[in-house]
Formats: structure tokens, sequence, C-alpha cells
């Protein structure tokens, strides 16, 4: 198997499940490093950053759906629009503590999203999408 | 509204009857004429008028005719209809038509027809009242589900960080570290969580326009059974789908149904039982389907099985939510389906549904 260096993004408004989900994470092994953002913005802004100095773009993001100001799918429309040097190495999976019929549709109409999961996140399932 | 700003349009095309109808009733009401039908739309069309009166008898249109033009424009309006003759024919289907409100002979008694005007706007006024009524109510009922929403969002969003903590102690072999407490915080997570799914599911069947999609029921069960009997590994499923054509229905519901009778297959099994197996046969034809889940549990007392669709019903020895199957008879209403049930508590209970398919 191949062994890409692995790093993860994290956007949540809720600390606390930041907390969490990166100390999942963490102890799954599978990954190299955690970036942790806790809004759209913070992520978008970081991305930015990384257009000339290319080292720390994610492999794989995880988004929350409900966020203040800039929820997920915002964030996505935003997203769409980096430079391919940024996307096109990453894919997004979206979280959310109540899956709405609506929300999933929308995620899965997203090129960009793989997967829409429901919070709490299992080890199981970070193993399929990063294992 | 005292009855002097009540507003009466009056139509007729002999001026002396417009003149003695002002005369009379000018003091008890806010009185409107017109000549011909066109100058009587005229005022209605710039004012509002609760009370229109017309004569049959006009050169260009009859009473009749008019009414009926102007029933759908302004379907609120009481309508009552002056005749000189007898023209029955007429009256008769305007009436069934339900196109005029009452009608008067001419020549008219004051009495009469101040009577009719007050009745008309009486019930003007509760037909009104009505409408008012129902868009509050749909209002307050929006609102309502609206909140229930949004409460069971925020309470979720939080209850799921504790499953997540409790998650990241088994993963850290910490879980038996303080005797049971971990696991106690742990059922009762799980306990409050399923309650808030169920209210979600039910708010979301309530809520949302049914919403056609392909079903195929072979891969939504297989789905459905490794969801809910992942902390349960002794129970045997055994699926037969026999589907040749296509099945057109509500995805959501459809899964909010089996969900919650797979579940229940599996959550009221007997522990003392060595095999406990749930068979479950779906077939799909043009018309409908048809599905039974059958299990081998505890069963369901006689006395209890005209009561497990109602809200909140729970059997005293096994504590349920008393919301699946409440849940489960709302969503097959919404969608035209039937459910039936038999049940002894010596061979366990078979569910039967069968779901009309829209394709």
């Amino acid at each position: 198997m191949q062994t890409r260096f692995k790093r993860v993004m994290l956007i949540d408004d809720n600390e606390i499940d930041l907390k969490i989900n990166s100390k999942l994470i963490s102890l799954t092994k599978l990954v190299d490093e955690i970036i942790i953002c806790s809004s759209g913005d913070e992520a978008l802004n970081f991305l930015n950053n990384q257009l000339e100095n290319k080292k720390l773009i994610p492999t794989f993001i995880l988004l929350d759906i409900q966020m203040p100001e800039m929820d997920g799918f915002e964030f996505l429309m935003h997203y769409k629009k980096l430079s391919k040097s940024i996307t096109d190495n990453c894919t997004i999976a979206m979280l959310s503590s109540t899956l709405d019929f609506g929300d999933i549709k929308k995620a899965e109409a997203n090129p960009h999203v793989i997967k829409l999961l429901k919070k709490p996140l299992t080890t199981n399932e970070l193993l399929a999408l990063l294992g | 509204m005292s009855s002097s700003n009540i507003r009466v349009l009056y139509i007729d095309d002999e001026e002396n009857n417009l003149t003695s109808f002002k005369a009379t009733f000018r003091r008890q009401y806010e009185i409107y004429t017109a000549n011909s039908a066109s100058e009587g739309l005229k005022i209605i069309q710039s004012i509002d008028i609760p009370i229109i009166i017309a004569d049959q008898k006009m050169p260009n249109i009859t009473g009749v005719e008019f009414f009926k033009s102007i029933s759908k424009t302004y379907p609120d309006a009481m309508r009552i209809l002056l005749t000189g003759y007898t023209d029955i024919d007429a009256l008769a289907d305007a009436i069934n038509h339900g196109d005029i409100y009452r009608y008067i002979q001419k020549p008219w008694s004051d009495l009469e027809l101040h009577n009719a005007i007050k009745n008309a706007y009486d019930a003007y006024c509760g037909k009104i009242d009505l409408r008012n009524k129902v868009t509050e109510l749909e209002k307050t009922n929006d609102e309502l589900n609206r909140f229930i929403y949004s409460i069971s969002h925020e309470l979720r969003a939080p209850l799921v960080s504790v499953i997540g903590i409790v998650n990241l102690v088994k993963l850290e072999n910490m879980y038996n570290s303080s005797g049971e407490y971990w696991s106690l915080i742990e059922s009762c997570s799980n306990k409050l969580d399923y309650y808030i799914q169920k209210t979600l599911e039910y708010y979301k069947n309530n809520k949302s326009t049914e919403e056609l999609t392909e079903i195929d029921f072979k891969n939504l069960i297989d789905q459905l059974v490794s969801v809910h009997a992942y902390t349960d590994i002794d129970t045997n499923f055994s699926v037969n789908v026999n589907q040749k054509v296509v099945f057109k229905g509500d995805y959501f519901r459809i899964e909010v149904i089996l969900g919650n009778l797979i579940s229940n297959a599996i959550k009221y099994q007997r522990i003392d039982e060595p095999s406990k197996k749930v068979v479950i046969n779906v077939n799909v034809d043009e018309k409908l389907v048809d599905i039974s889940i059958n299990d081998n549990g505890i069963g369901i007392l006689n006395e209890h099985l005209e009561k497990i669709f109602v809200q909140f019903f729970k059997s005293k020895v096994h504590h349920g939510s008393g919301l699946g199957l409440f849940i489960v008879k709302e969503a097959l209403n919404k969608i035209n389906g039937h459910i039936s049930v038999s049940s002894d508590t010596d061979s366990g209970t078979t569910f039967t549904i069968t779901i009309p398919n829209a394709n």
C-alpha cells in the first residue's frame, strides 16, 4: 500500500468535538498531522496561505455542517474556487449531529464530498475513510 | 365593527329601486349603489365589500350570471339576489352552485331584506374568523414543529460529544477503570439519544412531503440490519427479497418504518432463546410491496395488540419508549401503507406491511 503523508484538517465550531475527533484520529495512528480550525473562515485562510508553500496542504478534511456564520455547505462553495493544486489531492467528509435527508442529498451531490457522517465519529468509519 | 360600518353594495338598473334602498338602509349600513353590473364590478374592485345585492333582471347580464362571474375572484363576499319574478331554474342552479347566499322576492319587505343582510354579515364574519383561526393554527403548528426540530438538534449536539468521549474512554482502555460508572453514563446517553432520534423521525415524518425515489429493498434491508444488529451478534437474520420490478416510494419513511420494526425484532428477543432468529420476506410487484418481519421473540400479549400503535404506550414488563410503533403507523399513514400484526407469547411476532408502488 502506498504510504503517503497524511494530513487531516478538522473544521468545527465546537471545541469539544474538535478535541474528541482529533484524539480519535490520533489514536488510529493513520494520520501524520492534524490541523484544527474552529471556523470555515479560519480554514480558508489557512488553505490560501499554503498556495506558495505547498507543504501543509491537507489530504483529508472533516467538515462540520452546522456552524455559525459560514456553515459547511458555504465553506464548500468557497473551497471549490480554490486553486486545483490544493483541492486535487484532498478529499472531504462532512459531519453532522443530525442527519437531514436534504443535507444527505446536498452532500452527495457535491463532487468534493465523499461521505456524510453522523456524529459521533467511530474508529471504523475513520478506518474506512483513511485506511 | 358597528353595523353602520358594514358595507353593502346594491346593483340594479332601476334607479328608483336604488334610491329607495338607500333611503331605507342608509342609517344602518354604509351603502354603495350601481346601476349596472360593470359599475358594480368597478366598486368591488376598489373597495372591500362583504355583502353584494343584485337584481336578477338587468339589461346585459342577469344577477345570477354576475354572481357567477365574481364567485372565484371575490369568494368571500356574501351574494344576495333580488328577483321580481320566479325564474326557478336559474335560481336553483345558482343556489346549488353556492353562487348566492339568499334570494329575496321583489318587491322586498324591509324587514326581510334587513334580516338577510344581517345574517349574511354574520356568516361573512364567521367565514373570515374561521380562516384566520386556521392560518393562526397552521402558523403555531409550524412553529411548534420547527421548535421541536431545533431543540432536538441542540440537544443532540452536546449529547453526541458525551458519546464520543465514552468511545474514547473505551479506546484508551479506561472503560472499566471506575467500576461501572462509564457503562452507566453510556447507557443513559444512548437512551437519551434514542429519544431524540425518535423525536426527529416523528418531526420529519410530519413535516416533509412525500419524495419518490427508486428503492432496492435488498440493499435497504441489508443496510438496516447491519446498523441495528451491530450490538447483537446472536440473532440470525434471514432476508428473502423477491424484487423483479422497479419500486418507487418515499425512501425516508420506508427506512424509518423498516428500521423501527427491525430494531424491535432484535430488542424483544427472548434472553434464553438459543437460536434467536428474524425472518424478513419481501415481495415486490407493480402494485405494491408486501413485507413481513417475523421473530421468535417474547411476543405481545393479546390485550396489548390493539394498543401497540398508540403514542407512549409501553408494556409494564418491557420498557420501550412508546414511540417506535407509533412513528411506524404515522409514517405508513402518510404514504398510504398498511400494517397488521399477529403475535403470541409462545411463538413470537409477525408484522406485515404493504406499501403502494408509485412507479
